[in-house]
């Protein structure tokens, strides 16, 4: 029967990295098991994923040992859900399994349907890919997969940029196409309570890669609370983690800002080709204030404008309709230079921040620009990637790469912190350390703002801005 | 134009590419540019692309006839600079019409290509018009952190190294992302796939295959008769 799994001995060191990040990895899967794999921020869990992929030592460089087989189809929902776009419009994207899959047109666009709606993806076959959010090019990977019928479904992190609602469609739709035991199914979370009922077996990751446990839901929740939270587990039932002090001092900014007010801000998103094009409204006569001295979370299910909204208030987008009052000159008009010296940003996709060869030089490299001091080598322990000071930025996993976006919006004092969606991928211990940072910002004065789902995160912020869904276009 | 078939939009630029081979004396190549500059006048429905991609094809023409004229073959170099517009031109702008995935099915029904290397091929086509927001999103980022372009030519030279260094490390990168996540979609293990999208000839595509057959014959006809 297809489905089955057998992982053995697997090592993986990576092209740049000095040590592998799985060492001697052992699991077998039984056709149709469901199963959550956790563990912290680095552990190699996504490189497990792209082992049963087949992706190790021949898309993805490095050396590789021991053995991985898998019965039947393979389906991934990788990480970053931008990477699984192949289509220019929504619905070819989703029937790119099913075409692969030899079915018939009629099958591939049941399926297709079946799957946009699974999912909750509320356009059109026609839409353009490129005019999706963060949150729905993720559930365009998952409908993508779904439509595939796979024997085996790997989801990596497929909630990460998704609000409440939506993560639980998701969910849903996860739990209709294998609940009947039809798929095997592997998935990675950080935030396991809400996936322990769709499961049947919960296996965790070391921080070197190897299984610390490996167990049923309720003994997983019953037995290991304790030892797990203390690895950096989000265990179920154990409170919520405290934001790590950071000393305010290391963030006081260089040059203060007063309230910044968004006022009847529009922004529209164009994609467009000579075929045509599409033309969302990110944001629409929307208005907000953010506080120096406060933490705001700009909150609202995927889709509403988030990143928008936080990249207009940077002076990084320039509004269609609207101005953000505060600062003079504004700061959509400042040159490179006087924005750097006045805004900190981590983007959504934490690759697109990066200019420098090494993780060190990295952090240091807005602060060297602007002639601020800064200790680099203290800003990487905070967050635990000082043993990685000399690795390449991209050679990091997406949590440690997402915490080093975070430092280089901070390590240059800026007056004006914008985070989009930090704490996605961080286990207990790194997220407390991000928080903390956050937290620290706003004890410094700085006027510290954050996109994000996470609740946790929201309930750490001095107030939220909820954004509403946007009209359908 | 937006609605005919792919094979047929590009049929335009293959004509234009033979024709441009019988553009040897000035009557010629006027009369065979100027053909494509009428069809583009009556047909397209747009004119700065065409006049976009008219720019761009004209700095290589103006390269090619300067570089004629050098040679001491200055009555030769209008007809050199005309006859590499007519080879260029209408296959830069239909170019841009082309829907890659329409082009696939095309290509995989009606020739009949091996479906791997064309979905491959199709999915890489997709990833172009991911540049944009790439560039803008690398853009930001190095604005933000005091990185960006200023009016010094070092800086502005150094800073258009860096954002070529860093879409050629993207776009590879995400190639790498994507073959995975394809992999994962059944791509690895299909030899022949299906096509969602069936592959249709319409009368209006006979008629635009004619058009560019016509259009590529202009120049041998205007050759013969003159």
């Amino acid at each position: 029967m297809s489905g089955g799994v057998r992982v053995e001995g697997l090592t993986w060191r990576p092209l740049g990295r000095r040590a592998p990040v799985v060492v001697g990895l052992d699991l077998h899967l039984q056709p149709g098991e469901r199963v959550l794999l956790a563990g912290p921020s680095g552990a190699g869990k996504s490189t497990l994923l792209h082992a049963l992929v087949g992706a190790l030592g021949t898309t993805l460089a490095g050396e590789l040992g021991g053995t991985v087989e898998v019965d039947g189809r393979v389906g991934l929902v990788p990480q970053q859900p931008g990477d699984a776009v192949v289509a220019e419009r929504i619905g070819r994207d989703v029937a790119f399994g099913p075409e692969n899959a030899r079915l018939g047109r009629e099958e591939t666009w049941r399926r297709v349907d079946a799957a946009l709606a699974a999912v909750g993806l509320p356009y059109g076959r026609d839409h353009l890919t490129s005019a999706l959010s963060g949150g729905e090019q993720q559930r365009l990977a998952l409908a993508g997969v779904l439509a595939l019928e796979p024997d085996v479904v790997l989801l990596d992190e497929p909630t990460s940029m998704l609000g409440p609602e939506h993560a639980r469609a998701v969910r849903e739709a996860v739990g209709r196409t294998v609940g009947r035991g039809r798929s095997t199914l592997v998935v990675v979370e950080h935030h396991l309570e809400p996936w322990l009922d769709l499961v049947d077996r919960v296996v965790v990751l070391g921080p070197d890669g190897a299984v610390v446990a490996d167990t049923t839901p309720d003994a997983f929740a019953r037995e290991h609370r304790e030892r797990l939270g203390e690895l950096g587990v989000w265990m179920p039932g154990l409170p919520a983690p405290e934001p790590v002090a950071v000393d305010p001092a290391l963030l006081r900014p260089a040059h203060p800002l007063p309230p910044l007010s968004a006022v009847d801000l529009t922004v529209r998103l164009r994609s467009r080709s000579l075929r045509g094009s599409t033309e969302t409204t990110a944001l629409a006569g929307v208005d907000a204030t953010v506080q120096p001295g406060h933490l705001t979370a700009l909150t609202g299910p995927s889709g509403a404008g988030k990143s928008t909204l936080l990249a207009a208030l940077g002076g990084l987008v320039a509004p269609d309709g609207g101005t953000v009052r505060g600062v003079e000159p504004p700061l959509a008009r400042r040159r490179s230079r006087d924005l750097a010296g006045v805004v900190g940003w981590s983007p959504q996709v934490p690759e697109h921040g990066f200019l420098a060869a090494t993780v060190a030089d990295e952090v240091r490299l807005t602060a060297m620009r602007l002639g601020r001091p800064t200790d680099a080598d203290a800003w990487l322990a905070l967050v635990g990637l000082e043993h990685l000071a000399g690795a390449h930025p991209y050679r990091l996993s997406g949590g440690e790469q997402r915490r080093l976006s975070v430092l280089t919006a901070v390590a240059h004092r800026p007056g004006l912190l914008l985070l989009d969606e930090p704490t996605v991928g961080q286990d207990r211990r790194t997220w407390a350390a991000v928080a903390g940072i956050a937290r620290a910002a706003a004890a410094a004065g700085v006027v510290a703002v954050t996109a994000t789902h996470d609740p946790l995160l929201v309930a750490c912020a001095d107030h939220s801005v909820a954004l509403e869904r946007r009209a359908v276009a | 134009m937006l609605r005919l078939n792919p094979l047929v939009l590009l049929s335009f630029g293959f004509a234009s590419l033979a024709g441009s081979f019988f553009v040897r004396d000035l009557t010629t190549a006027v009369v065979a540019a100027g053909a494509y500059a009428v069809a583009g006048v009556l047909f397209l429905p747009t004119w700065r692309y065409p006049l976009a991609c008219l720019a761009l094809c004209g700095i290589s023409a103006g390269l090619i006839g300067f570089s004629a004229w050098r040679l001491g073959n200055g009555d030769h170099a209008p007809v050199a600079a005309l006859r590499i517009l007519v080879l260029a031109w209408p296959g830069a702008v239909v170019v841009g019409f082309v829907d890659p995935s329409r082009l696939g099915d095309h290509v995989a029904q009606r020739l009949h290509a091996p479906g791997r290397p064309v979905a491959a091929f199709v999915a890489s086509l997709q990833r172009v018009s991911g540049l944009a927001t790439a560039w803008q999103q690398l853009a930001r980022a190095r604005r933000v952190r005091g990185e960006g372009p200023t009016r010094n030519p070092v800086v502005a030279a150094r800073y258009v190294g860096s954002m070529t260094f860093a879409m050629l490390a993207d776009a590879l990168r995400g190639a790498s992302r994507m073959s995975v996540a394809m992999d994962a979609r059944g791509f690895a293990t299909t030899t022949h796939r299906t096509w969602a999208e069936p592959a249709l000839w319409a009368r209006a595509d006979t008629v635009g295959l004619a058009l560019a057959v016509a259009l590529g014959a202009v120049a041998p006809v205007t050759l013969l008769l003159t």
